[in-house]
Parts: C-alpha cells; structure tokens; sequence
C-alpha cells in the first residue's frame, strides 16, 4: 500500500517537476480553444458589418440611421467620406454602404407620395449570401420609417419561434471535444512515450529486481495520470468558463464518470503502444498514426454527422467518438450517466479490450 | 572448502539467445560472507550470469539456489534476499536521492533508516538534490544504497566501477569492502583486474560463456608458476621461436605483442636481447613486471581482458 502511494506520488513529482511538458501539455489544448472559439464561437449568428454615409444631416436621417442600427446583427459605420467606405467594399471589408443623399430629409417632410425617395445601397456582389442578409435588413429598416411616416397599420403579422430548446454555438461543441482530446493526448500518447522510454533506460528492469508488483506499478500510474487529467480538465474548463461563458450542465459526477473511462481507455492503448514500439523513438509516431485520425474523424472538432456516408462505420468504433459525444451530452445537453449507456459500453469495451491485448503485448525490457 | 556455508548453489546453468550460447552450463558455489568475482571480457557471460541469479532473464536449463531459495521457482522469496545493481541502471532523473530512496524502501516488506544509509553512502550533501544532477561516481553509490535499501543479505554488484574516474573507484572499493566487514556476501562482475585483486576472495574467470577457471587471486597467480613477465613487440615480423630463450616456461603472444613468463627475470632478458643482436631485431615498447591475473587470464585464454 505504501509502495502504491509513493509510486503514485513520484510520478505527480515527475510530471510537476517537468515544466516544460506540463506547459505544453495544457498549453495546447487551451490555445486550441480560444483560437477556434474566438473566431467561431458565434458562428451561429450572422453579422454584417456595413457603413453609412449621411450627407444630409437632418433630423430624418438621424431616425434613419438609428433604425438599421437597432437590429443586433448590423455593426454600422459612420463616415463622410463615400469614395472611401466604397473603396472598402470593393475589398469586402464592409458587406454594405448606405448612402443617404442630400435632400432626404426635405423629400420626407414633403411627403410625396407618388414619388418615393431613392435611397442608395451599395453591396458587393461577389458576396452575394451575405449582401441579400443585409440589403433585408436595410429594407425593413427603410419600410418601419416609410410605414410610420404613412400611419400604417398591419393586420397580418409573422411570430417566429425557434425550435431548438438550447442556444449552442460552436465553443459549447468544441469544449467538451478540446477535454475528450487532451485525455486522448495525455494518456495514449504519453504512456506510450513514457513507458518506452524507462522501459529503454533500464528503469522497468531495475524494478522488476525488487519484490514490487507490476499491479501495483501500473495501478499507481492510473491513479496518478487520472489526478493529473482531472486537473488539465479542470483547468481547461475554468478557461472556458472564464473566456465564453461555457457551464456543465448535467452532473459532474457524469463528466467525471467518462473523465475517468477515457483515461482508462486510453491508457491502456497508450501500454499496447508501449508494448509494441521497439524504441522510444518509434513510440511517437505510432502513437501520432493512431490519434490523427481520431482527432479529424473522432467528433473532436467537427460533427460526426458532417462525415462522409463511407467513413461513418469506421468513425462510429472510434473510442474518442463516444468520449467527445458522452462529454457533449453531459455538458451541453445535461444528459445522465444512463443516458449514456451505449457511449460507456462502448468505451468500457475498448478499455477492456485494450488491457487484455497489452497484457499479451507488455514487455518489462 | 565444502565446510564453509555456501549461500548461492548455481548448478550447471545455461542461457541461449537463438544459436548463441551466452552462458554454457556454469557451475559453482559463493560462501556466505565473501565478496566474490566473476571476471572476464566482453561478452563473456558475466552480465547474462548475473542476471540469471537476480531473476531478470530465465535460464533455459539448470538452476541456482540463492539464500536458500530455487531462483526458478521462489524468485519472490529471492527477491527479499538480495540486493542488485545493474550495469548502467537510469532512475527517476528528476527526483531526489531522499525520495528514490524512500520510494524503493516501500518495495520491499521492511526497509533500514534511510538518512544512515544516505551517510554511509556518502550521499549526505546530495540529500535533496536530483538524479539528473549526481557525478558518475555519485549515481553509481545511490545505485548501490538501492540496492541495501531492504538490508539484503546478498549483493550483486555488475561492474559497479565501470566509467569512473579512478578516485571514484576507491571510494567505491572502500564501500564494497565495507560490506564485507558487515558480513554481506557480495558477488561482483568487473573487467579490471586490479579491483578483482583488491576487492575479491575468491574468482571466477569466465570466456564464452564457459567457467574457466575459480580460485582466490593470488592461487590463480601463482597456477601460472611463473613469477615475472616480460612484454615487447618487435619493430619487424619475425619468427623466431621464443619459447627456446633462457628461462622461459609460457609464450603468450597475440598479434605483434610477445610476453614472455619467466621465473628468472634477468636470465630471460639477457638471452631475449642477445637473440634480438644477432638477429638484427629491433626491441619496441620493452617492459617487465610481476605477473597478473591479466597474464592469467591471456595465458588460459590466449586473449587479453579488455580488447579493443
């Protein structure tokens, strides 16, 4: 029991004291986030970004302008100058330029009916999706002012109502796949490494020389490399929590549940590695053949469901597929432990399977 | 010597890689309490041996006993017995002497108090410090106090000495001897015959894989019965028969470099460079000294220990 606590309190030391791979380690997956999350993590809405030039300056341009500026999803520009805001738009930083032309006010005021006031819209075509988004918005804005100045009441009116019962952007997606990654990375990865390479320096040998059990050397290597993954977990969460807001929503007890399954998964891949890399050196790259695919087909960064038809069966056994999904429903949809059966099953299969191949496939030297 | 409480019982001991033969059918006894030598070169078997004995590699035929226990059947009862070192053994490299120490103790059932062993392995200074940063000289005492962690009642040492400065090796010496005086048995492999001359009781010479000869040092020495040797290349090939010189009991000669055994030093070289005159042969890298295991272990083998 002693031996299993100080074995497992030796490998926290080495990882502590191995600054540069704890960085890293957490670096990644934490940079990966806020970079995809910053420049995806709304991608959900759509946001125009468009200019205003008022050369009229009166009251009525005024309500104008603060009329396509109510709709959130217009970021307006003010500018005087329109040779240079159409300059912009010709290089598609601006999706839309109003120009509200002198004599808008007056027109208005004069209320002529039978001949209605121009108003310019210029958009670039080349950027035609998003032109029709904002050339819409800028109608209903224009068509509110030109019903109010006529007093017109509706009589039919649309109510949309969305379906979807959550909000989700794409960072609620990709944080539960950065944490199913880092598991994948640190476990499969890093016992491979690891274990090749004390294995290589005699360090296994030197053990096996003692009355230590091998059940007690591995046990105290899951004990320590769950504790670690639980932390980098933890951490990466609070960075999503702090940077977008992200929260779990189902039981924690759920994500620590899966946390703990994939570790295990994992890890007992990462032995199999170990076990059949003749080198150190030979461990990365096979452990790099084996996370490649798990990470683009594996659910991680895009749906599974966005796969190609023919790659679906292959994707479906992954086990970083059922880790990043279990992880997705806990914290996104707040689903239970039992709602996830089939994703522990599977990933409970995997662990399974993995140990007793690494059993077979385990060499102390 | 059958008297004497023979603590390790290895009995006709063979390990095969594939068609090679690392160690062929050993056989011989270690008495409690004594440090003993398995000397020989590279590749000889020495390392296999010992590995054999500590439970590392399994032999493919026969058995040894260690501390009273069959090491293919009660390794685990070995195991708490002995003590080992391995060759060029890495650790833990970032953590510190203390808790390696600490971390080894809690393998076995018991272990003696750890601050005493890091003094007696003159490690007190480097208490706190990493592996990573430990001399040669240093790794290779913390090697050792692993392998006293659990106060074992055997030690295998494999060439505990073997990369050190000399200054290093005494110290070490002095520990291994220490060892003895507390009673340990010690079983070593080395390829340095003075520390095999300082350090063991009793040797065990080894060359592919077969035991070749087992004595104390001095014995074996005087087995060669001759008290001098005389060692000199010739700056031309020749051939001449050197066995004919005044006095000469052995030729031990391997490629250019001629020794010659002798029990009448001035005799032989007198004769050696009268031949030489007349020949008109150059004398190159002329010495003369009393011989060594070294010369036994050439003229038994017709190798030298330690080849290029």
């Amino acid at each position: 029991m002693r031996s299993y606590y100080l074995l497992t309190l030796a490998q926290l030391r080495i990882f502590l004291r191995n600054r540069q791979v704890l960085f890293w380690t957490l670096a990644f997956p934490i940079v990966l986030m806020v970079m995809l999350g910053s420049f995806l993590g709304n991608g959900n809405g759509v946001s125009i970004t468009a200019a205003v030039v008022d050369q009229d300056k009166s009251e009525q341009s005024k309500n104008l302008v603060k009329e396509i500026e109510k709709n959130e999803a217009v970021s307006l520009e003010k500018s005087s100058n329109e040779k240079d805001v159409l300059s912009q738009l010709k290089q598609g930083d601006l999706t839309l330029v109003v120009t509200i032309p002198k004599g808008y006010g007056e027109n208005l005021s004069a209320g002529n009916k039978a001949d209605p006031f121009k108003l310019p819209v210029y958009y670039n075509e080349t950027n035609m999706a998003m032109s029709q988004v904002g050339l819409q918005l800028v109608n209903n804005a224009v068509d509110t002012i030109s019903k109010k100045s006529v007093n017109y009441e509706p009589v039919v009116v649309t109510e949309s109502k969305g379906v979807e019962a959550l909000n989700l952007r794409y960072i609620d997606f990709l944080v539960p796949g950065i944490v199913a990654m880092m598991i994948m990375s640190n476990n499969m990865n890093g016992v491979a490494g690891q274990i090749s390479s004390w294995r290589e320096r005699g360090i296994l040998r030197r053990m096996q020389g003692t009355t230590l059990k091998a059940s007690t050397f591995i046990a105290a290597q899951i004990t320590a490399r769950f504790m670690l993954n639980g932390l980098q977990a933890m951490i990466v969460l609070a960075v999503a929590w702090a940077a977008f807001g992200i929260e779990v929503r189902g039981s924690w007890l759920t994500v620590i549940a899966f946390v703990t399954l994939g570790t295990l998964a994992f890890m007992a891949i990462g032995f199999i590695i170990a076990g059949i890399a003749k080198t150190p050196e030979s461990a990365g790259p096979i452990a790099g053949f084996l996370s490649f695919p798990m990470l683009f087909l594996g659910g991680v960064f895009f749906p599974i469901r966005d796969m190609p038809e023919f790659l679906q069966p292959f994707v479906q056994i992954l086990p970083i597929a059922h880790l990043s999904h279990a992880l997705r429903e806990t914290m996104n949809v707040g689903a239970s432990f039992l709602d996830l059966g089939m994703e522990a099953l599977i990933l409970g299969g995997w662990l399974i399977g993995a140990f007793i191949v690494a059993s077979f496939t385990f060499k102390w030297e | 010597m059958e008297t004497q409480d023979e603590i390790i019982k290895v009995q006709k001991i063979v390990k095969r890689y594939g068609d090679f033969t690392a160690v062929d059918g050993s056989e011989f006894s270690v008495h409690n309490g004594e440090v003993f030598g398995l000397l020989g070169p590279n590749g000889a078997g020495k390392t296999t041996t010992l590995e054999m004995l500590v439970g590392l590699r399994k032999p493919d035929e026969g058995t040894a006993i260690v501390g009273g226990f069959d090491i293919t059947k009660e390794l685990d009862k070995v195991k708490e017995v002995i003590g080992v070192q391995l060759q060029s053994t890495t650790l833990f490299e970032l953590l510190t002497v203390d808790e390696i120490l600490h971390l080894y103790g809690s393998f076995y059932r018991e272990h003696i108090s750890i601050p005493e062993l890091i003094d007696d392995m003159l490690l007190t200074e480097k208490k706190n410090s990493r592996i990573k940063g430990l001399s040669g000289g240093q790794k290779q005492r913390l090697a050792i106090a692993l392998a006293l962690v659990h106060d074992p009642q055997i030690i295998f040492l494999d060439e505990p000495t073997t990369g050190l400065d000399p200054q290093a090796r005494r110290t070490l010496w002095d520990i291994i001897l220490r060892l003895k005086e507390r009673g340990k048995t010690v079983v070593l492999t080395t390829h340095y015959m003075d520390e095999a001359h300082v350090l063991c009781d009793r040797i065990a010479i080894m060359d592919q894989g077969k035991l070749i000869a087992l004595d104390t040092p001095s014995e074996l020495v005087r087995n060669l019965q001759s008290d001098s040797a005389v060692e000199f290349k010739f700056n031309d090939e020749v051939d001449i028969a050197l066995s004919e010189i005044d006095g000469v009991k052995q030729v031990g000669s391997q490629k250019d470099i001629h020794v010659l055994y002798t029990d009448d030093l001035q005799k032989t070289l007198t004769s050696l460079i009268a031949i030489a005159s007349e020949k008109e042969l150059k004398l190159v890298d002329l010495q003369t000294r009393t011989a060594t295991l070294e010369d036994v272990f050439i003229h038994m083998t017709g190798r030298r220990l330690r080849e290029g």
